[in-house]
Formats: C-alpha cells, sequence, structure tokens
C-alpha cells in the first residue's frame, strides 16, 4: 500500500508533466488542426532557457521560469508568423514543417549550449517534504500542484473570459468565428502563446528534478501525445486525464512488472481503450458538449 | 568511364594511396586510431579518455617519439567520435583500418560499440586495445586482435562481492544500465558473491532515463540494505540524489565514475557520506606510480586524474611498448608483440592472458563525511579519508 501510494504520487508528478505537453498541443490542434510535433522541443527550449536564467542572470527560480514563459512566447510568434502562419490551409505541410522544427530546436540547441546535460540546481526545491513514512523533494510536489494550478487556470479562461470563449469558439467553427466577429489570426496567435507559455512552465519545472539536456522533451512529446489519444482528440479534459493517466498506470504498473516494460504497459492500455472506445475516452462527447 | 580510362584511375589511386602510405613513414609519424565519444550521453566519460590518449602521446612525443626499426617517429591520433552508437563505431573503424590504414585502435567507451568494432579489427588485422568499455563479453570471442587494459565487470564484480560479503549488507539490490555494461555488471556481482547471498530486486533502465522513482519504491518494498549503482556519473548522480531524497534507508554501492571529485561537484559530501565504490585508479592512492601520474595529470588539465584517464594512458603507452617491441608498423607483428607484452602501466602491471585481458588490481573506496575518500580495499593497501 505504501509502495502503491509513493509510485501514485511519482505517476502524478510525471503525469503533470505530461499534461503540460498535452495540452500545449491540444490548443494548437484545437484551432489549427495542427498536431505541432516540435512541442517537445520547445519544451526542452523551455528547460534551457530557464537554467541559463537561473544559472546566469537572477539566480531566482521564479524569475527564471517566467523569463523562459516570456522567451518562449516570443519564439512561438515568431513561429507562427514565419512557419505557420505561410502554410495556412496546406495540414500536411504545417505538420511537416512542425517535425523539421525539431531538428532545427534540437541541433541549435547543441550547438549553443553543448551535447551534454546541464545541472539545474534549485536548492530550494531540493529540500523534502515527509508525508508519513515516505519523503520527497520539494520539486515533485511542486510539479503537481503547478500542474493542477495551471489547469484550472485553462480551464478558467477558456470558460469565464470572452477570449477564451473567442478562443473555443475558432476551434468549433472557424467560419462561423469570423462571422460573428471574431479575429481568428489573432486567436492562433493567442493559442500558440498559451501553448508555448505551457512548454516553458513544464521543462522549467522538470529540469532541476533532472537534468536540463537536448532529449529532454522526447519522451514527454510521446507519453503527451498517448494522453492526448487516451483522452480523446481534442478535448482538453481528455487531454488533462489523459496525460494523468499514463503517469500514473506507467508508475504503478512498476509495482508488478518489470521496470523496463512500463512504456509496454502504457501502449497496451491505449490500444484495449481505443479497441473499446476508438474516439478515445473524452472524444466525441465533450466535443459535442461544447458545441 | 572507358576501360583505359578506369585502368588509369585505379592506378592514379593505387600510387596515391601508397604515397600517403609512403610519406606517413618518410615523415616519421605514427598515427594511431582511437574511437570514442565526445558527443551524446557519453561525451563526459570520453573526455577523461582523451585526456588519457592526450597526455600519453605528449609524453612519448617529449620522448622522442617511439623507436621504430632504427628511426624514431612522433606519435599522432586520428581520432574518431562514435557518440557510443555502434553504427557510427563501425564505420568509424571501417575508415580508420582501410583509409587512415592505421596499425592500432584504441579506445571506445561503451560496452556495446565494441562487438560492432572488433570483427572489423579482425578481418583488416589491427589490434584493437579498449581502455574503458566493461563487458565480460568483449574479450570472449575468440577474436585475437582484441585486448582490453582495463579490468571487465566480473573482475570488478569479484573485487566487490568480496567486499559485501564481509559486512552485513544483505539483501542487496541493484539499480543498472539495460546494456551489456549494466546487465553484465549484474551478472557479474551474482556469480561473484557467496552462494545464496540474499538479492532483493534487480532494476534495469535505458540510457538516456531520468527518473528512478519506481526502482527506488520497489527497493524500498524489498526491504534491501544496500544498492549497487552500475552506471556512470550522470545517471549516478540522478539516481543517488531521488534516493536521497526519498528518504531510503541504504547503503550505498557505485562504480568507479562515483569516486571523484567531479562526481562531489555533482552532489555533495552529505549525499555521498558512507558510499562505497570499487575503482581501478584512486588518485590519491600512497603508491608512488599513482602519484606521480595525478600530479602530471593535474599540472596539465588542472583537474583530479580519472580513472578512465590513467587507463587510456596506458593503454597508448602499452601500444607504443609494442610497436616498439615489434620494430613494425605492422598489425599482425603488433598483435604479436601485445599478446607477449609485460607493461608496468601507472594502473598496475598490464599482462594480457589467452583471451586479450589485463588484469590490474582493483580497489574499493569509501566517501567520508568531509568530501575526501578513503581505500578499504585490498586490505593490504587500505589508507585513511584523503588517500582515495
Amino acid at each position: 500500500m505504501l509502495a502503491f501510494a509513493e509510485q501514485a504520487v511519482n505517476g502524478l508528478m510525471m503525469g503533470s508533466i505530461y499534461v503540460f505537453v498535452a495540452l500545449g498541443m491540444m490548443l494548437i490542434y484545437g484551432v489549427m488542426h495542427v498536431l505541432n510535433f516540435a512541442h517537445g522541443a520547445l519544451f526542452m527550449l523551455g528547460g534551457y532557457v530557464a537554467q541559463t536564467i537561473f544559472m546566469r542572470v537572477f539566480d531566482n527560480y521564479l524569475l527564471a521560469v517566467a523569463g523562459a514563459v516570456l522567451f518562449l512566447i516570443l519564439i512561438g510568434a515568431l513561429l507562427e508568423r514565419g512557419v505557420f502562419a505561410p502554410l495556412r490551409g496546406n495540414l500536411r505541410n504545417q505538420v511537416i514543417a512542425s517535425l523539421g522544427l525539431v531538428l532545427v530546436i534540437q541541433n541549435t540547441v547543441v550547438a549553443v549550449f553543448g551535447p551534454n546535460a546541464l545541472q539545474f540546481p534549485v536548492q530550494a526545491t531540493r529540500a523534502t517534504v515527509q508525508l508519513g513514512p515516505l519523503s520527497f523533494a520539494v520539486q515533485h510536489l511542486l510539479i503537481i500542484a503547478v500542474g493542477a494550478a495551471c489547469v484550472a487556470a485553462l480551464f478558467a479562461f477558456l470558460h469565464l473570459t470572452k477570449l477564451g470563449t473567442a478562443l473555443r469558439a475558432v476551434s468549433q467553427n472557424p467560419r462561423g468565428a469570423l462571422v460573428v466577429g471574431i479575429d481568428v489570426e489573432a486567436t492562433h496567435k493567442l493559442a500558440f502563446a498559451l501553448s508555448m507559455a505551457l512548454a516553458a512552465i513544464g521543462g522549467a519545472l522538470l529540469g532541476p528534478l533532472f537534468l536540463v539536456f537536448p532529449q529532454m522533451g522526447d519522451l514527454p512529446l510521446v507519453k503527451g501525445l498517448a494522453g492526448i489519444v487516451l483522452g480523446g482528440m481534442g478535448s482538453i479534459p481528455g487531454a488533462v486525464l489523459g496525460g494523468l493517466a499514463i503517469g500514473v498506470i506507467e508508475a504503478t504498473s512498476t509495482l508488478v512488472l518489470p521496470t523496463d516494460w512500463k512504456d509496454v504497459v502504457v501502449f497496451c492500455t491505449i490500444v484495449v481503450v481505443l479497441l473499446l472506445r476508438p474516439q478515445g475516452l473524452f472524444g466525441l462527447r465533450t466535443r459535442d458538449d461544447h458545441g | 568511364m572507358s576501360k583505359l580510362h578506369r585502368r588509369t584511375f585505379v592506378a592514379t589511386l593505387a600510387a596515391g594511396l601508397a604515397g600517403a602510405g609512403g610519406a606517413r613513414a618518410q615523415g616519421g609519424t605514427a598515427t594511431l586510431g582511437i574511437l570514442t565519444a565526445l558527443s551524446g550521453p557519453l561525451a563526459a566519460p570520453g573526455r577523461f579518455q582523451m585526456n588519457g590518449f592526450n597526455l600519453a602521446r605528449d609524453e612519448l612525443n617529449e620522448a622522442g617519439g617511439i623507436e621504430v626499426g632504427g628511426r624514431r617517429l612522433r606519435v599522432e591520433l586520428k581520432v574518431y567520435d562514435t557518440r557510443g552508437n555502434p553504427a557510427e563505431g563501425a564505420s568509424s573503424m571501417q575508415r580508420l583500418t582501410t583509409v587512415d590504414r592505421v596499425p592500432v585502435v584504441l579506445g571506445e567507451l561503451s560496452s556495446g560499440v565494441v562487438p560492432a568494432v572488433a570483427p572489423i579489427a579482425e578481418e583488416n588485422e589491427v589490434p584493437f586495445i579498449m581502455t574503458v568499455p566493461t563487458g565480460p563479453g568483449l574479450t570472449k570471442q575468440r577474436n585475437r586482435w582484441v585486448f582490453r587494459v582495463n579490468a571487465h565487470n566480473d573482475m570488478l564484480g569479484k573485487a566487490l562481492a568480496d567486499f559485501v560479503a564481509q559486512r552485513d549488507w544483505k539483501p542487496i539490490a541493484f539499480i543498472a544500465w539495460n546494456n551489456d555494461a549494466g546487465r553484465g555488471g549484474v551478472r557479474g556481482m551474482q556469480e561473484a558473491l557467496p552462494q545464496g547471498f540474499p538479492i532483493a530486486y534487480t532494476g534495469y533502465f535505458n540510457v538516456g532515463e531520468v527518473d528512478f522513482s519506481a526502482h527506488i519504491t520497489n527497493i524500498r518494498n524489498s526491504g534491501a540494505k544496500a544498492v549497487m549503482l552500475f552506471m556512470d556519473e550522470e545517471p549516478g548522480s540522478l539516481a543517488i540524489s531521488q534516493i536521497r531524497a526519498a528518504g531510503l534507508p541504504v547503503q550505498l554501492i557505485g562504480t568507479l565514475a562515483m569516486g571523484s571529485d567531479r562526481f562531489l561537484a555533482r552532489l555533495d559530501a552529505q549525499r555521498l557520506n558512507g558510499m562505497v565504490q570499487y575503482n581501478a585508479f584512486p588518485p590519491n592512492a600512497p603508491i608512488p606510480r599513482i602519484q606521480a601520474f595525478s600530479q602530471r595529470y593535474r599540472a596539465r588539465f588542472n583537474e583530479e586524474a580519472h580513472g578512465f584517464a590513467a587507463q587510456s594512458y596506458d593503454g597508448l603507452m602499452v601500444a607504443a611498448a609494442a610497436i616498439r617491441a615489434a620494430g613494425s608498423l605492422q598489425g599482425s607483428r603488433i598483435r604479436d608483440a601485445l599478446a607477449r607484452i609485460e607493461h608496468q602501466g601507472v594502473t598496475g602491471l598490464i599482462k594480457f592472458d589467452a583471451e586479450g585481458q589485463a588484469h590490474p588490481p582493483v580497489y574499493v573506496t569509501e566517501w567520508c563525511a568531509d568530501g575526501k575518500r578513503s581505500i578499504l580495499y585490498p586490505a593490504e593497501l587500505a589508507a585513511g579519508c584523503g588517500a582515495g
């Protein structure tokens, strides 16, 4: 039972990281219908920017995270204008461009920061918290808490503000949204900015717990995508629950199976869920709710 | 291309290659091939390996080079980055043996790369001397062209198992790389521990994985008293910080990558205190040859000497000694010289057995509370904090 509790917390932590990636991809997919495969690389870039600010400029974790968010929003704006906007109307080319961006971003990072993993030692979050007989690094719990806060804030934004409503409107029917006077182009930029902010926070949160290295976004990208598929393509609640489920399933599976089987367990679960519910857990129904 | 043209082209190419070979001999240099990782996940240990090779090369050249058949040849290194990738390793080895046509190839870090490299050494009759890979099977392929100066996992495991068996650290658990080095290390330890020594948990992780939480939970669940970590610096530091953060009350046992000042800088004395690790080269040991090397290394690189550097230094020195003994830059003669050689290196006496494996001494060191290290094993070389 103790082991299950420990692994459930670990699973929620990794699951929160997958949620950051899944939500970021879902926001862009929602309005632009493009799966941005560069999201993992941007997540990694967030980690690097936060690490650089923390180690060389401010020595303040909060400012480092904020700096990473701002930097990535800027990069996102450039990518949206320079890469995705010119290819609008051709989904296939946008997906291929996002795959190309992975190479560009990863190799630029290797060229600038070198191929070795960098340490991101945030002393404040290195302390441990005792929960009964178990103990966790503060960073663990911070990731879960910030993940929950970001999800809550995103839901509030999408459902309680005009801008959020506009974003949802564009994702459901771009032409209809245009007719009622919503600036579709601006919504694309907004979705990109939100997505970049989530990637930056995710990367900046994971860096101090592990290390910052050029491939650090690869696994979260694959697992985030798996979370999206599990939760149902196009559904924001699906992306949240899917990401968390993937994290908890892979963590708890290691209690009964060898640890190197955890990916097998996760993907078998997805296969079974898709066989029973091809639209994913929340696929169509949530869309209908929105529509 | 017409037949005539093709013939002319082939003749020109052959002349060019012969010329290149001739120029090498006339110019008075012996170019030796090096495989290492300068980028990718093994880049950090790759730097230590290169430091060892570069130091040996410079010392050989300062002493006038290698004497071969009455001529003194300067030593040059032709270095390829395999990035710890078998395919890169194979193509680099192919290039070294057929295009660069070096008489000897040294190095490599990853036990996973060597099986791709060794057959090419045999095919082209070029001796290949490993200085870091620890997979035990690598010298058991009946390949006469493969040699290894460093101890492999079974040998390291034997020393550590002797030591662990003396303590009351049972049951023991393992976290290991999911490759030949990790799995071989665990197998070696299991065989070397006394019959019936309880093993509570064995977990493997893939290169590049950074989250050890599942292993930690399983180890807590298994009631293990000690955890042996078969991995290098980077995952080692992550595993230890996660084990300490989870408050797991276990004795930590590590590999030689975890007994250095560099490793201390990744963590801190508090988290390392009491951890033991096997070591092929305790840089502060009160042994004259080790202290002399450590001083020269520090003077050159301004950091503590590392085991991989010492082994690689010895590897290049053994290759030079074999070339000198063979009196030739011909691969087959160098191979025969290597098979007979007895060389007093900084890591110990290097003499290859019938499988091409040398048998240097193995140590066990322990981290003290002040961030220094002591030597605990072998008993006759035991020394207090600051000696390891």
